[in-house]
């Protein structure tokens, strides 16, 4: 009843208006980048060790392939700690959410390994623990996630919203 | 001083929906003993008019405010609320 008269009121009169906004500019989140990104970090490895394993290692194609091998695998695991970070500082609340902290300061770690070393061991973290992130991520949206294997290489299990 | 508002946007819900309306007390004694929980509404530079709740309030007097939903724009973003910036605390919630 009073909200209806100061509704017609505000046709009339138009009252101030007191904005509850969200994020600015877009409220969008999503880590898939960084699923994705930490994907690219396992194969740029597989990539690294295959050619390793091959007979020709001094010629300018080596060369010149493991340099590109490496420089996305830096890019990638960058890429991954940016995406993670942006939606750690600006959507999760370390009042609701305090678990993830730890989680996101072990992703950082392990995407600086990926970065320092080769170690396929270290990828195969960052993709769990980029999962795992994603997984606690889609729960605060209420959406429920499955898991399925990546439809290209490497087919790793990867963490879903189930829409 | 008593004042009206409507609310525009997400950030306060489920409790406050877009379209509701807010009387604020703008009087001293409502703004002396602000604490956290309390509903403020105050003025931004970039954002403008916003309404938002109190996380708690600092050493130094300034308020630290959130939404109420995981994505609302809060003192990370806003910074501190500074006393002089609030225009009221809400006293009456019209839904």
């Amino acid at each position: 009843m009073i909200k209806q008269l100061l509704e017609a009121l505000d046709r009339r009169v138009g009252f101030e208006q007191a904005q509850a906004h969200c994020d600015i500019p877009c409220g969008i989140y999503d880590p898939s980048t960084a699923q994705i990104a930490a994907l690219t970090v396992v194969r740029m490895m597989d990539l690294m060790a295959a050619l390793e394993s091959g007979e020709q290692k001094s010629t300018g194609e080596f060369h010149n392939s493991m340099e590109r091998y490496v420089t996305v695998k830096e890019e990638h695991a960058e890429k991954a700690k940016h995406e993670i970070r942006i939606i750690w500082g600006d959507y999760f609340k370390k009042d609701k959410h305090p678990n993830v902290d730890d989680l996101v300061y072990r992703i950082m770690q392990l995407g600086s390994k990926c970065r320092q070393t080769a170690s396929r061991e270290a990828g195969l973290e960052l993709v769990a623990a980029i999962n795992e992130f994603a997984a606690i991520f889609w729960e605060t949206k209420g959406v429920k996630t499955k898991k399925a294997n990546a439809p290209y290489a490497p087919s790793l299990e990867m963490v879903y919203p189930d829409l | 001083m008593l004042r009206i508002l409507k609310i525009t946007g997400q950030s306060m819900l489920p409790e406050y929906q877009d379209g509701d309306f807010v009387v604020i007390a703008a009087a001293p004694v409502f703004l002396r003993r602000l604490k956290a929980g309390d509903v403020v509404v105050f003025g931004h530079e970039s954002y403008g008019t916003l309404i938002k709740k109190i996380e708690r309030v600092a050493e130094d007097g300034n308020l630290i405010v959130s939404g109420t939903r995981a994505d609302s724009l809060d003192s990370r973003r806003l910074g501190p609320i500074a006393l002089d910036k609030v225009r009221g605390k809400v006293i009456w919630h019209i839904r």
